[in-house]
């Protein structure tokens, strides 16, 4: 095997380093780009990319793709795991249509040019069997966010005002669960779930305890900003697939006001799509996007995530139990719950966006508005796999964020509902390609804290995706066709140095890290202790059997701060 | 010395606080079951190629040609081991080509079925514990199949809401009295084999449909019935929490299914969770862990080099009753004692390979016989708890026996060689 | 006509989709067919003797096929024969044609079939014109007609078409039913659960769910789902 490959007169966006479009050559060597001058005298495998796009591997920041939720999930759902997508032979068996099997999901975010994916809900308690189901993903490296936002010990010192000990717990619970950082789901409103109900606003009291969702949100901002951890709060808002909710997401977004980072947002919101309905009932509902962009685009300290639904199947699977719920209710679909110790709760439900349906056609258009309205420095893509559906169609959303006339054609198939309730007909913005890359490369990078992906700069792991596209050449308006199956299938997917797959055929096999987050340098871990030991009661499991060893995963990547 | 914390990997309950004397080898805490698991039992002495005694290498060899002629081998049992031996095996089975299967199929696999058709609104045991105000086990047993079950997660367990044992209303429904029943507030007799009727009647009551039901149903007056209503709905946080006597009565899935459905109904009311009572330590793990490799629970054939599900006729059963195998590897398991005669005469008539540290009455069937280290006492790994919560199981003492990962592990790189 | 007969005795069980449109090709194609036997994938003249007779779009399978799976699936036309017994998923989304099984039929018989005809002149096992796990919708056309016993769960999810069966029959009859008729001459057992419509007509002995409303000659329920499926006597 090459340790070092010459990437040779490729087209190159690299937003993160300013170079737009240019055609230069990119250097690898032991798994990260270098300067020309260190591969001298090694063996080096040249790849001519001569009039093709050549960018980092993308970054998939928000995908639920490991653990208990999406493995109820195809045990539910044995009509999705039909779809053969390999036979096993020098690679493994491969299936799936919308889920998709572990190996499946590494084969086919190679295939795409994707090369790192975030598990974004990760049930504390639960966190090995999340870990080996990442460790079960081959080709990406990856990561999870354990959940926060309903944990009785975030509500105690909540309460309590005490920041230095949810400080202290964070680092605790992100050692324990071997976690990348902070999500927050429904804050307050998965407890309220344990009693029958959810919460309705941001100043709901949480049953059982002396906090709001408002308080929970910003004192674990200010907890994770203190930290100084790597990714900010990720936040799944309250009050999710409900109309008028777009008002409550506005609110949240303006609780980041007070806080700053250099760096970085200090609040991500994730999915927003599912948070960005106006009106109050399914019958007078409509878009809130337009209003979201104002206030996003108004803050520097914020990013979201589309949460773009596909039309199709897809599978809602969400750490927001309540609402999981309510979407039964809704449908009549199966559905699965899981309420967790005292962490709070998950469910799962099968559905399918339908072009022809207002409500379907409405969300999907919403998705759009987002990814359009919204300053390209702000806003990632993501289908929230599979709450929207595939993570594979990640290229029709990009090809239709660049194309007018492909959003034109596409309106035509859906219900004409969006055309009085959103604004989609009428904007006109088409974002550049570079725009593109950033939103699925250095964006969400930068997001997560992540310095080393992303990019093409010297230094940077060797995660590279090469297109059949030429930047220089390409119409992305008219030619978006061209664009989506570009995308669709890397001609060359590289990790780490290695080439894995080629016009969507896999050659290599490679098993990527798991990155987690060691704070609990910041802090001093006695102060929790008796606390632990105290609330430990209402666990099932001893505190000493509690949690994830360094030793029992793959290829753990500690990041200490 | 003596062990804290240890994990007991005999039932479903994976109880977690139990010691353990190295030097006088004996547990503490643990249940009857539980400490039988953790004494000094008789074992499997050495490898064994047709009762003659062999190194591990050459048993394992063995094996591996075994598997690699056969057309169609099942590889069958895996409840009883960890996740990291589970996903050896998954692995295994399609690189030969074979049926993957697990003990589920022969106890609480209906239950996967009822998952497909309606899903499973559940919780974990702590859920149970800190708030369940009204629990149900419906053919359920766990004083004599979980013992340590209903004191630490379900009957007199105390957590966060439910202080006392005297906050918990517990029901036991069932076709006879048993040692769960005389514990429990209330004791619900009901006809063997009428579950689904029964469970029917209580979800047109609750929904307002009372009228349709008849003065009994499956040996249970309507008034009894109406009163159950009552209680469920009554309830803040209520589980049912369901055992052999649903899945392996007439019925089976059907009746998990519409359980399901009643959880549905109740949830617009109140709080309600339904779980299954599992058997065996990592039977949760044996479908786990396909599950996310291969896309399915049990019951899972390999031989298009794909994997296709289908109970009716690929679980062990129903291979072994059709003869549609023609080697098989069992592992942690004893279905020469379990199995209906038809299967075990097809398992006498094929070459049978043997993982296990104890010796069964499969150990008389097989051909290759491969002893292994005990998990949680002599080997770790990952074992799922009965609903899910995973927990790492130790090695607390020291063993010449090889762990099943490392057979396993071993047998998947012979297999490798011998397909090159 | 092609005439189809197993060679030897198989080691574990043959899955060949054989379907009336193999008829149409010479002898050679024919025995190049592909089937699967365990792992292997062979040649259907490997595994059996093919003989052909006249051009008529009909397979007669001559001998014991008990061990032969997917017989007829997705058949649109034609005729299939089975001088013995038939293994599983038989007429499985079968669209038309007919399969006149002479022995008994194993699981899955006309499982989600659409239309077309199906005989079975001995007994048939479980799941008779079901769904598959995960679908939503079992048998929706065509009749099925079994003129022995039949095992569980028959019609799960039917929407159409019907299923008749000469003799007793299992548990579960109709559950989640939707449309379509099932006649069942003799007995059975639990019959109805969920049914949303569709009707079901029996001459023996059965046990109706508990949630269906008497009405004049019949019993209309599963009221637990509002349904009007009709449950009555033959
Ligand atoms: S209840 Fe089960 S897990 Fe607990 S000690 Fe007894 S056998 Fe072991
Ligand atoms: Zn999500």
């Amino acid at each position: 095997m090459h340790h070092a490959l010459h990437i040779k007169n490729g087209i190159v966006i690299d937003p993160k380093n300013g170079v737009k479009a240019e055609k230069m050559d990119i250097f690898v060597k032991d798994g990260k780009i270098v300067e020309e001058s260190e591969v001298k005298g090694e063996d080096v495998k040249v790849i001519d990319a001569s009039n093709k796009l050549v960018v980092a591997g993308g970054v998939d920041m928000h995908a639920h793709i490991a653990g208990s939720k999406i493995n109820t999930g195809r045990t539910m759902r044995p009509e999705e795991m039909r779809v053969v997508r390999n036979i096993a032979n020098k690679f493994r068996a491969a299936v799936g249509r919308v889920l998709l099997t572990s190996p499946a999901i590494g084969y086919e975010y190679a295939k795409m040019g994707y090369t790192s994916s975030f598990e974004a809900a990760q049930p504390p308690i639960g966190a090995m069997h999340t870990h080996e189901e990442l460790d079960a993903i081959p080709m990406i490296d990856k990561a999870a966010l354990p959940v926060f936002g309903n944990w009785h010990f975030v509500f105690k010192y909540v309460e309590a005002k005490d920041i230095e000990k949810l400080k202290t717990f964070i680092a605790w619970a992100l050692e324990r669960t071997k976690g990348f950082g902070v999500k927050v789901v429904n804050p307050g409103g998965v407890e309220a779930w344990m009693y029958g109900g959810n919460v309705t606003s941001l100043d709901d009291q949480v049953p059982g305890f002396n906090v709001t969702p408002r308080e929970i949100i910003t004192s674990l901002i200010k907890a994770v900003e203190e930290l100084k951890l790597n990714h900010s709060v990720h936040l799944h808002c309250n009050r999710l697939g409900v109309p008028g909710n777009y008002e409550t997401t506005i609110e949240t977004i303006k609780l980041a006001g007070g806080f700053s980072n250099d760096a970085r947002q200090v609040l991500h919101v994730t999915h927003v799509q599912f948070n960005a309905y106006a009106g109050d009932s399914w019958r007078t509902v409509s878009s809130g996007a337009e209003e979201i962009a104002k206030t996003m685009n108004s803050m520097d300290n914020v990013t979201i995530d589309m949460g773009q639904p596909i039309f199709g199947h897809a599978t809602a699977m969400t750490g927001d139990a309540p609402f999981q719920f309510t979407l039964h209710k809704l449908t009549g679909a199966r559905w699965s719950n899981k309420d967790s110790e005292v962490e709070g709760g998950a469910g799962i439900v099968p559905l399918v966006y339908l072009p022809k349906n207002p409500v379907h056609a409405l969300q999907w258009a919403i998705g759009l508005e987002l990814g359009l309205l919204i300053d390209s420095d702000k806003v990632v893509l993501t289908t929230d796999y599979p709450n929207g559906g595939p993570f594979t169609e990640y290229p029709y959303v990009m090809a239709m964020l660049m194309s007018k006339k492909m959003r034109e054609g596409e309106l035509e198939k859906v219900s004409p509902f969006v055309q009085k309730a959103t604004n989609l007909p009428a904007i006109d913005t088409e974002k550049t390609l570079e725009e593109i890359i950033h939103m699925t490369r250095s964006l969400p990078a930068r997001i997560l804290g992540l310095p080393q992906k992303g990019h093409l700069g010297v230094g940077a792991d060797a995660d590279i995706a090469i297109y059949d596209l030429n930047p220089l050449e390409i119409d992305t308006s008219n030619d978006f066709e061209k664009v989506y199956k570009a995308f669709k299938t890397a001609e060359y997917t590289i990790k780490s140095g290695r080439i894995l797959a080629k016009n969507g055929e896999l050659v290599d096999e490679c098993w990527g890290k798991t990155y987690w987050v060691d704070a609990t340098g910041r802090v001093d871990m006695e102060a929790i202790k008796p606390d632990l030991e105290d609330y430990f009661k209402y666990y099932s499991v001893e505190l000493q059997n509690y949690g994830v060893e360094e030793e029992w995963l793959k290829k753990p990547e500690r990041i200490v701060i | 010395m003596a062990e804290e914390n240890i994990i007991c990997t005999f039932c479903g309950s994976v109880c977690d606080d139990g010691q353990f004397d190295t030097e006088k080898f004996k547990s503490k805490r643990l249940c009857k079951l539980g400490s039988s698991k953790f004494s000094k039992k008789e074992r499997i002495k050495a490898p064994m190629i047709d009762g003659k005694e062999v190194s591990y290498e050459e048993a394992i060899e063995k094996a591996a040609e075994i598997l690699v002629n056969a057309k169609k081998p099942l590889l069958y049992g895996w409840a009883s081991t960890v996740n990291e031996a589970i996903r050896l095996g998954v692995l295994l089975t399609e690189k030969v080509r074979g049926v993957y299967d697990q003990c589920a199929s022969v106890c609480h696999a209906p239950g996967t079925l009822a998952v497909i058709e309606e899903g499973l609104p559940g919780g974990s045991l702590g859920a149970i514990k800190n708030r369940a105000d009204v629990v149900v086990f419906w053919g359920a047993n766990p004083m004599e199949a979980h013992p340590r079950h209903g004191m630490r997660y379900s009957i007199s367990a105390k957590g966060l809401l439910i202080k006392d044992r005297k906050q918990r209303k517990v029901i036991v429904v069932d076709v006879r009295p048993t040692k769960t029943a005389k514990l429990a507030d209330e004791f619900i007799q009901i006809k063997p084999g009428y579950d689904y009727p029964i469970i029917s009647a209580l979800r047109a009551i609750i929904s307002g449909n009372a009228d349709a039901v008849p003065d009994e149903v499956g040996g249970v007056s309507k008034e009894k019935l109406i009163e159950l209503a009552e209680t469920m709905k009554n309830a803040k946080y209520g589980a049912i929490l369901y055992g052999l006597g649903v899945t392996q009565s007439r019925g089976r899935d059907r009746n998990i299914e519409n359980a399901v459905k009643l959880i549905q109904l109740l949830n617009r009311h109140t709080r309600w969770v339904i779980w299954p009572m599992r058997g065996h330590y990592n039977v949760v793990g044996a479908g786990e862990v396909p599950a996310w490799e291969v896309g399915y629970q049990y019951a899972i054939d390999f031989s298009r080099g794909y994997p296709r599900f289908s109970p009716a006729e690929f679980s062990a059963v129903e291979v072994l009753k059709r003869k549609d195998c023609d080697a098989a590897l069992v592992i942690a398991s004893d279905p020469a004692a379990h199995f209906p005669k038809a299967a075990v005469k097809h398992l006498k008539n094929i070459p049978v390979i043997q993982i296990d540290p104890f010796p069964n009455m499969t150990t008389l069937v097989a051909n290759v016989v491969i002893p292994s280290a005990v998990a949680g006492l002599e080997a770790e790994g990952t074992a799922y708890r009965m609903d899910g919560i995973p927990l790492r199981v130790k090695k607390i003492v020291e063993t010449s026996y090889w762990s099943d990962e490392q057979i396993l592990e071993k047998l998947f790189e012979k297999v490798e060689e011998l397909k090159r | 006509m092609i005439i189809i007969k197993p060679k030897t005795e198989f080691v574990v069980t043959v899955e060949a989709e054989l379907t009336p449109d193999l008829a149409e090709k010479d002898v050679g194609e024919i025995k190049k067919f592909k089937v699967y036997y365990g792992k292997d994938v062979v040649e259907l003249g490997e595994l059996f003797e093919i003989t052909k007779e006249g051009d008529d779009k009909k397979l007669v399978l001559d001998g014991d096929f008990s061990r032969v799976k997917w017989v007829g699936c997705r058949m649109s036309d034609g005729e299939i024969v089975v001088k013995g017994s038939v293994g599983a998923n038989c007429g499985a989304y079968m669209a038309g044609g007919k399969i006149v099984i002479e022995g008994d039929a194993d699981d899955w018989l006309g499982a989600e079939m659409k239309d077309g005809e199906i005989v079975v002149k001995g007994d048939a096992a479980n799941l008779v014109g079901c769904a598959y796990y995960g679908d939503a919708t079992g048998m929706s056309g065509g009749k099925i007609t079994i003129e022995g016993n039949a095992g569980n769960y028959i019609g799960e999810k039917m929407a159409g078409g019907e299923i008749e069966i000469k003799g007793n029959a299992g548990d579960f009859i109709g559950t989640e039913m939707k449309g379509g008729t099932i006649v069942i001459h003799g007995n059975c057992g639990f019959v109805g659960g969920d049914m949303k419509a569709g009707e079901i007509k029996i001459g023996g002995e059965f046990e109706l769910m508990p949630t269906f409303v008497k009405q004049e000659d019949a019993w209309v329920g599963d009221v637990n789902v509002k349904g009007e499926g009709v449950v009555r006597r033959l």
